[in-house]
């Protein structure tokens, strides 16, 4: 056994630093999950801290988380129904088109908006959203009415989620549906134009079961992001005015960990956000098994 | 073959379709390059919508003569270099290293791996580990803690198994130790693969405002995207220029009251955006190939 190690020491001189990386990034922090079960300070270590058992759960007391809990499956929801099907409609409009040149044009586009960050995209929303001389109120103002305060009205905030979250990800998200719908047989489609289908049926009955599975599996994968919606989209463009339904998980942690201090409590929210999404996970996963006949594994 | 009437029809109402889609995302660029182009104050009355109507490059000369955006700049700039190096070296020497199917304790740590994708600690005990090293607040925050990237390293694996073995075991029976091997044969053969990859993790390095904004206090080691989530919801110009030399060293001859917050704001942000504008149309071919391989399954 050891001359075995021995032999392959350079391949685990190669691995080393991910297997120490991971140790300290992934595996002390999940070790790190007591801390919602102690009452922890910045000085004690996670392991020295005192357990107060779920007293740190105080929170599913409090009227606020549920309002957060409510904020934050709406808007998963609304970004699913919306986010889910659209880069396969997009997909299938793309493939639909022609002219090759032109059908290249549309994707690189399309891809494009998924390089910037999403600070950039709020300045982008800003830009054309706010109160004085954005493009959209001079156009209001221009039609006669009064000014609209999106970036910080209650009713405007999810349209506004939403409709940047499909800007920026539909195109990039159409990748895989349309490699997947190129490694459909041609043979297929001309079977169909002989028995006299129209374009609609093609894509019902080809493409639409050609692209199942690939459907299925970027499913199962969307699922831990489904509610981890926040940090990177709603925190730039969380202001008090929108916060009533703009608060999500991910904010609350920020805010009541990392803010204010409540690391107990804070840690406690993540691990209860974390085995919703591994559950969820593990149902899309079971319901694709059962339809489908595959599943992630 | 003839096109029937309604399949030409079809075709219109996709382009018209698709054209729009594309406006959407070209429009708000063009929009945001001409208010940082315009004189601010000029701006403000409205009615700019494509070009420029009082033309100045006052703007941009503001952010980039100002030493808190330089700076902000150099940091993203260095993070997103180092970061891109020392994470695809760590990557592709663990997936090296894996790649071998007979390698002892393979599956487990292959295992090992895996369980990092399914589940994590959550921000608060990451937070705390930060901590604990002496992470926060130190430049290395940006770099170590994600050296490593487990779906990077999975792709790198699946294609460096699709290597002739026949390839690897010639260079082998000549003597050449792992290294060797990947140095001379793996890594000139998965070069589009790691320009795929690299493009991924530098463009992660330099959009990222998360870190910036909590990891960091120290206002000299914050990257560009943190300064910008600062500026968003900045509320007068001072707060953003400083109320140091810079300014005033900037504005003599000129008179700051034609620069308002909203056409800084833009400029700032174009000068963000413009290198990711510059290297997207040579790389875009690596990252799609780079989405699809990271997609085969198994």
């Amino acid at each position: 056994m050891l001359e075995k190690l021995a032999k392959y020491r350079y391949q685990y001189i190669m691995i080393a630093p991910a297997v120490v990386l991971l140790l300290l990034f992934s595996y002390i922090p999940m070790a790190g999950i007591q801390v919602a079960f102690k009452n922890f300070h910045i000085g004690y270590t996670i392991w020295n801290a005192p357990w107060v058992g779920l007293g740190n759960f105080s929170f599913l007391q409090d009227d606020q988380f549920w309002i957060v809990v409510k904020n934050t499956v709406i808007i998963a929801v609304l970004k699913f129904i919306f986010g889910f099907p659209a880069p396969i409609l997009l997909a299938l409009l793309i493939n639909e088109v022609k002219h090759s040149g032109f059908k290249r044009f549309v994707q690189s586009v399309s891809y494009l908006p998924h390089f910037f960050s999403w600070i950039v995209v709020a300045y982008i929303l800003q830009s054309l959203l706010t109160l004085d001389g954005g493009l959209v109120n001079q156009f209001v103002a221009k039609t006669g009415n009064d000014p609209i305060f999106f970036l910080g009205s209650t009713e405007w905030f999810r349209p506004m989620i939403v409709a940047s979250g499909l800007w920026k990800e539909v195109g990039w998200n159409t990748i895989l549906y349309l490699a997947a719908i190129t490694t459909i047989d041609p043979q297929l489609y001309e079977a169909a134009k002989v028995e006299g289908a129209g374009r609609l049926a093609q894509i019902r009955h080809i493409t639409l079961p050609g692209i199942l599975p690939t459907i299925s599996i970027v499913l199962i994968l969307s699922m831990p992001s489904l509610i981890a919606v926040g940090m990177d989209q709603i925190y730039p463009l969380m202001n008090p005015a929108n916060q009533p339904v703009a608060d999500v998980l991910d904010t609350y942690i920020l805010r009541s960990g990392l803010q204010q201090g409540y690391f107990g409590m804070a840690t406690a929210v993540g691990l209860l956000s974390s085995v919703i999404s591994l559950i969820l996970v593990l149902i899309t996963n079971g319901m694709s098994r059962k339809l489908n006949g595959e599943g992630l594994w | 073959m003839k096109r029937s009437v309604s399949d030409q029809a079809g075709q219109f109402i996709i382009i018209a379709l698709l054209l729009l889609l594309c406006f959407s995302v070209i429009y708000p660029f063009l929009y945001m390059l001409a208010i940082s182009l315009n004189v601010g104050s000029d701006a403000a009355k409205g009615g700019v919508y494509l070009w420029p109507r009082q033309f100045t490059l006052y703007n941009f000369r503001i952010v980039l003569g100002n030493e808190i955006i330089r700076h902000a700049y150099w940091i993203t700039a260095a993070r997103t270099i180092a970061g891109t190096v020392i994470g695809l070296l760590v990557t592709l020497l663990a997936a090296f290293g894996l790649s071998y199917r007979a390698l002892p304790m393979r599956n487990t740590l292959l295992g090992y791996v895996l369980i990092t994708m399914l589940f994590s600690g959550g921000l608060i005990p990451f937070y705390i580990q930060l901590h604990d090293l002496s992470l926060l607040n130190s430049f290395w925050v940006y770099i170590v803690p994600s050296a490593f990237s487990a779906w990077n390293m999975f792709v790198m694996m699946k294609f460096i198994q699709g290597v002739p073995e026949a390839l690897i075991e010639s260079a082998e029976m000549d003597g050449a130790q792992p290294f060797r091997v990947l140095w001379s044969i793996i890594l000139p053969l998965s070069k589009p693969m790691l320009a795929a990859l690299g493009l991924f993790t530098g463009v992660m390095h330099w959009n990222d405002w998360f870190a910036g904004a909590f990891f960091v206090s120290k206002q000299s080691l914050i990257p560009v995207q943190t300064f910008l989530q600062q500026l968003l919801s900045a509320q007068d110009i001072s707060a953003v220029l400083g109320s140091g030399n810079n300014v005033e060293s900037i504005a003599r001859g000129t008179s700051l009251a034609n620069v308002t917050l909203m056409s800084v704001k833009m400029a700032t942000v174009m000068v963000s955006a413009i290198p990711i504008l510059c290297v997207y149309p040579f790389l875009q071919r690596y990252f799609v190939k780079g989405v699809l391989i990271g997609s085969v399954k198994g």
